[in-house]
């Protein structure tokens, strides 16, 4: 049964630092994320009720530390962490203190340096257990090479994914890989093998960045919005895993797919939507083959129709149902705590009408789909009103 | 020297004249289901579960090649990588461990056998064993 929001929700300000590999400080781009965000929602940090801080790495109290630049104004300040979701649960909490009335306003905060991380990927075991093998290259290739052994899918499939990723990249100011050429299938499939069938380019861009988005009631919006196109969150689901048919308990990144069946079904239950009313969707593809069967999974296309979808450009900006149109964790890039909210950030500048040269024709309806190691799913769905 | 397992909650080694090491499993019977490793319940019914020794073969399921050069303390040399795959045994228990051998040698659906791997000393100079998939004919 979905979660239920028992007041409308809209989003009244989004802003970003780039995503970068360049080792920045942390708390700096939190702040200018954050700032950027008040900024664009044309309000005070006085008039945000409460903040939840989405990381994974640095010091235990960074998020109440870098809250207070933004100014001591006694909100309640919450360290969110759920992996690669970590952002997009972030925002589900600022939704749900906002629909569930505890504030009227909320700011989601994400920021993180992967770089800075030192133990992503490293076993607590020293090299002698079973959990080393637990690295998203290693797990995400073997639904890799199981997809290309069922449905016949190609490394070129792969490679063409991530070229559009990255191409969709290449206007995206707050991208990581900005790309001054139009990348080619051949060119991702040159790449350096990391883990087969999926090479480097395919591989999601890991680096630092920050991403904020702020939550407030329909008062509020309407209070501020100063005509520009209302963005509301019409689902706001979160699920972990149940129990399938081969259940990997030790080394699996991330749960079963049916845990992003389940999510996404009650996100449309939720907004009484179907697949076919939604016009871009974001997901988490840190890996090529993440995003190809997530067209499946959220229901975009049937079982195993993914790869036509692929061949026929349809998940590419002027296609019938644009997928990572800022790039992606491919190439926007993935920083760990803000990447569910770029995604937020994308899918709001889209709705607005505002993303540019990467702007999707009369968009409506967006889409974010986020996994988390330990068996994390996040959906939500924007609407413009 | 004395060979012991790196992690004895996980797998224990071959005993009398056994050939292969085991995986330590549990069974629950209201579900009739297997799962590795242990679990302190039933993860579907929430009912009881005792402890098995799961077989030590089964059959590849996926697996990949990642080339990168070092896992935690255990190097490759010159293969350049090492391999991982998903063994389904018997059981319905889908196990992910990495695998010996070389990429000619897996193919999915190829019967696999669960084998020791050293991985060096403890202070005490006992032999410190993990373990791995290999194929078998």
């Amino acid at each position: 049964m979905p979660t239920k929001l028992n007041r409308d929700v809209y989003v009244i300000g989004v802003g970003m630092h780039r995503f970068n590999n360049e080792t920045l400080d942390p708390g700096a781009m939190a702040d200018v994320a954050g700032m950027a965000a008040l900024a664009d929602a044309g309000i005070d940090f006085t008039d945000v009720g409460a903040l939840y801080n989405g990381y994974l790495g640095g010091g235990m109290a960074n998020g109440v530390r870098f809250a207070k630049e933004f100014g001591l104004t006694g909100i309640p300040v919450t360290h969110v962490e759920n992996a690669s979701a970590t952002g997009s649960c972030a925002f589900g909490e600022a939704v749900h203190a906002v629909a569930g009335g505890r504030v009227e306003s909320a700011m989601a905060l994400g920021f993180d340096d992967m770089n800075q991380l030192g133990g992503i990927g490293r076993s607590r075991s020293k090299g002698m257990g079973a959990e080393d093998v637990m690295l998203p290259a290693a797990f995400f290739a073997m639904w890799a090479t199981r997809r290309m052994h069922d449905a016949g899918t190609t490394m070129e499939t792969f490679a063409k994914i991530a070229a559009k990723n990255w191409n969709h990249a290449r206007t995206n100011p707050f991208a990581q890989r900005r790309a001054d050429h139009e990348v080619t299938p051949d060119e991702i499939l040159a790449a350096t093998m990391i883990s087969y069938p999926h090479t480097s380019m395919m591989a999601c861009a890991s680096g630092g960045g920050a991403s904020a988005a702020i939550v407030a009631t329909k008062e509020v919006a309407e209070r501020i919005g100063g005509g520009r196109p209302m963005i509301r969150v019409s689902a706001s689901q979160q699920r972990s895993e149940t129990y399938t048919d081969g259940h990997v308990f030790l080394g699996a990144v991330i749960g079963p797919s049916q845990m992003t069946r389940d999510t996404a079904a009650d996100a449309y239950e939720q907004a009484g939507l179907g697949p076919a009313d939604v016009d871009l969707v974001q997901v988490h593809d840190a890996f090529p083959v993440e995003e190809l069967v997530y067209y499946e999974l959220l229901g975009i296309c049937g079982e195993g129709e993914g790869d036509g979808l692929v061949a026929d450009g349809e998940t590419t900006i002027g296609g019938r149902i644009p997928f990572s149109t800022d790039g992606g964790l491919t190439a926007r890039g993935h920083p760990g705590g803000p990447t569910g909210l770029a995604q937020i950030h994308e899918t709001t500048m889209q709705l607005r009408h505002e993303a540019g040269d990467r702007q999707v024709e009369g968009a409506q309806t967006g889409l974010c789909h986020m996994a988390g190691a330990g068996s994390v799913c996040v959906v939500h769905i924007l609407q413009r009103n | 020297m004395t060979m012991l397992p790196t992690d004895p909650r996980l797998f224990r080694l071959p005993e009398g004249d056994e050939a292969r090491p085991h995986l330590l499993g549990s069974y629950a019977p209201e579900s009739e289901l297997y799962f590795w490793p242990r679990r302190q319940r039933c993860p579907v019914t929430r009912t009881a579960v005792e402890d098995v020794d799961l077989t030590s073969e089964g059959v590849l399921y996926a697996w990949t090649f990642l080339h990168v050069p070092r896992m935690g303390k255990i190097s490759y040399g010159d293969a350049g990588g090492y391999g991982v795959g998903q063994i389904d045994l018997a059981e319905g228990v889908r196990i992910q461990a990495p695998l010996l051998g070389t990429t000619d040698d897996w193919q999915i659906g190829s019967k696999m056998g669960l084998t020791t791997f050293p991985v060096g000393e403890d202070d005490d100079g006992n032999e410190m064993v993990t373990f791995r998939f290999e194929a078998i004919s």
